[in-house]
């Protein structure tokens, strides 16, 4: 299993049926931490075969641009729209990567997302575990989608 | 058409999405009823006339799976047909909802053309 593959094609499905917008991917990082650039972050945690959290990582910019596809309408702040709106992208990749994990014969559980409003927090936790982050470019602007796993 | 919908799902993005790909499938009821999870959803079923649901299965509260069992044992309600759209296909737990009365699935991300070509038969 290709988790960093299986990452980019559940991503890509997501922004392509639901928001009409073609993805490209711009780096595969696997195994070290760092500050996460980001003003919202949405999480996931995973359970039963596979424990872990899905998280997606968005700039301000990107994450009401995302909420205005989705919405239909313009979008000036980060308000519970936008939680909202990107609580359900986590929620759609995670379910994908729950059918790539099915494939490989890994059952594992999808809890309720929370979403998260900061600036460049670090991520740790789980000794162990595997880590994969792969970093999109929607219309110019970057955002991340992170597995961490065991 | 003269129908009404009843769309569950804890995210209100969701349910806005929902209802544009409803009309976007060219599926016009006359009124789109809403509700968070699945204890609101059986308010709504239990005062308004409502012809069919769509509800997510993973939801604070109640689940989908917990709301099709509690809307089976209550007569007035129990026959109106729920239509699952949810990020979870896996034959388990699309299994349950099926043996709770659930009349099909339809996987998140969806396209309009999806929804219309399972829903537009149950109409």
């Amino acid at each position: 299993m290709n988790v960093g593959q299986d990452i980019i094609d559940s991503t890509k499905e997501v922004f392509s049926t639901m928001l009409m917008i073609e993805l490209e991917v711009v780096e595969v990082i696997e195994g070290r931490g760092g500050d996460i650039p980001a003003n919202i972050t949405s999480m996931i945690g995973l359970g039963k075969d596979i424990r872990g959290m899905l998280a997606v990582h968005c700039p301000a910019a990107v994450a009401k641009g995302i909420t205005g596809t989705f919405l239909g309408m313009e979008v000036e702040e980060i308000g519970e729209d936008v939680k909202d709106a990107i609580g359900e992208i986590a929620n759609m990749v995670a379910g994908n990567l729950k059918v790539s994990f099915a494939e490989a014969g890994k059952d594992i559980e999808l809890a309720i997302p929370t979403t998260i409003i900061g600036e460049s927090f670090r991520t740790s936790g789980m000794s162990g575990a595997q880590r994969v982050v792969v970093q999109f470019s929607m219309n110019d602007d970057l955002f991340m989608i992170e597995l961490k796993f065991r | 058409m003269g129908k009404n919908v009843l769309l569950v799902d804890d995210s209100s993005t969701m349910r806005k999405i929902i209802g544009r790909s409803l009309r976007q499938a060219g599926l016009d009821f006359d009124n789109i009823f809403e509700a968070g999870d699945g204890i609101e959803a059986l308010e709504v079923l239990e005062k308004e006339d409502i012809d069919i649901v769509l509800s997510d299965i993973n939801m604070p509260n109640m689940d989908g799976i917990s709301f099709l069992r509690e809307k089976s044992t209550r007569d007035g309600i129990k026959d109106i047909p729920v239509l699952m759209i949810s990020t979870e296909t896996g034959d388990d737990i699309i299994g349950e909802a099926k043996s709770l009365g659930a009349v099909g699935a339809i996987k998140k991300p969806f396209t309009p053309d999806k929804v219309n070509e399972v829903l537009g038969p149950l109409l």
